[in-house]
C-alpha cells in the first residue's frame, strides 16, 4: 500500500482505474455511488488532496451509476417516477442541508446518525 | 404511484438531500432502506432507483467543480473506465441474488458504513461533496 503512495502530481491512472473497478462493483451490487471508498482510496493510495479526490469521485460517478441503472432498468428494477420525485425532493434537501453544515457542530449529529443507520440496519435484518 | 406514496419518496429525497449535505455522504445508503423500510419497495427496485437518481446529483455537483477548476478530468476518465466495469460486474451480480439476500448484504454495509462513521469521530470535518458518495 505505501509503495503506491506517489508524491506526483499525476496519480497512476491505472492506481484510479483499479479504485474505480472496486468503487464500480459496489456501486452496482449495493445501489450506491461508490465515493464511499473511492475519495479515502484516492487520498491514501494515489496521493491525492481530499478537495481534488472528492470533485473526481463525483465526477467518476456519472458513468459509473449510468451502467447500474442501464442494467437494473434492463431487469425492470428501476422506478422512474419514483425516481423523478426523489430527485426533486433531494435537490431541495441538499441546499437546505449545505447551509446547515456550517451552524450544527457535527460530532453529535455523525453520533446520532450513525446509531439511527444501525437501527436501520437491524431493521432490514430481522424484517 | 399513489399520492401518499409520491409524498412518502418526496420526504425521502428531502431528508436524503439535508443529510447528504449535512454530513457529506452519499445518498444511496440512506435512500435504499427509506424506499424498502418506508415505501416497501423490494431490495432490488430500490437500489436500480438510487443508481438513477444518483445520476443528476453527481452531474451537477461535478459541473460545479468544474467550473471551480477543481475537477482532473483526466483522472476522472481513469476511474470511470475501471468504475464501468466494476459496474456491470456489481450489479449483474446484485440482479442474480436473492431479494432477502441482497438486503441482509446491505443491512452490513450499513453497519460497516456506521462504525466508520463512529470510529472519525472528532476529526475535522473533512470538504466532503454533498451527495458525492
Amino acid at each position: 500500500m505505501v509503495s503506491m503512495v506517489s508524491s506526483e502530481d499525476r496519480p497512476n491512472p491505472l492506481l484510479l482505474a483499479m479504485i474505480g473497478l472496486a468503487a464500480g462493483v459496489l456501486s452496482g451490487l449495493f445501489g450506491v455511488g461508490g465515493g464511499i471508498i473511492m475519495v479515502p482510496a484516492m487520498v491514501l493510495l494515489a496521493g491525492m488532496g481530499q478537495q481534488r479526490a472528492s470533485a473526481t469521485s463525483l465526477a467518476s460517478i456519472v458513468p459509473i451509476a449510468a451502467v447500474g441503472a442501464l442494467i437494473f432498468g434492463q431487469a425492470d428494477s428501476v422506478s422512474l417516477p419514483a425516481a423523478a420525485v426523489l430527485i426533486a425532493g433531494s435537490l431541495v434537501g441538499v441546499q437546505v442541508g449545505a447551509r446547515l453544515m456550517t451552524r450544527i457542530g457535527d460530532d453529535r449529529l455523525r453520533i446520532g446518525f450513525a446509531v439511527f443507520m444501525i437501527a436501520i440496519a437491524l431493521t432490514m435484518l430481522v424484517s | 404511484m399513489t399520492a401518499p406514496e409520491a409524498l412518502a419518496l418526496l420526504g425521502i429525497g428531502v431528508t436524503a438531500g439535508v443529510l447528504a449535505g449535512l454530513l457529506g455522504i452519499g445518498g444511496g445508503l440512506l435512500m435504499v432502506p427509506a424506499m424498502v423500510l418506508i415505501t416497501a419497495f423490494d431490495q432490488h427496485l430500490a437500489q436500480g432507483t438510487s443508481l438513477l437518481v444518483i445520476i443528476p446529483a453527481a452531474a451537477f455537483g461535478s459541473l460545479t467543480h468544474h467550473r471551480h477548476g477543481r475537477l482532473a478530468l483526466r483522472d476522472a476518465a481513469a476511474l470511470g473506465v475501471g468504475g464501468v466495469l466494476g459496474a456491470l460486474l456489481g450489479s449483474v451480480t446484485a440482479l442474480s441474488l436473492d431479494d432477502e439476500l441482497l438486503q441482509r448484504l446491505f443491512a452490513i454495509l450499513i453497519l460497516v458504513m456506521a462504525g466508520r462513521m463512529l470510529m472519525t469521530r472528532g476529526q475535522a470535518p473533512e470538504p466532503t461533496d454533498p451527495k458525492a458518495t
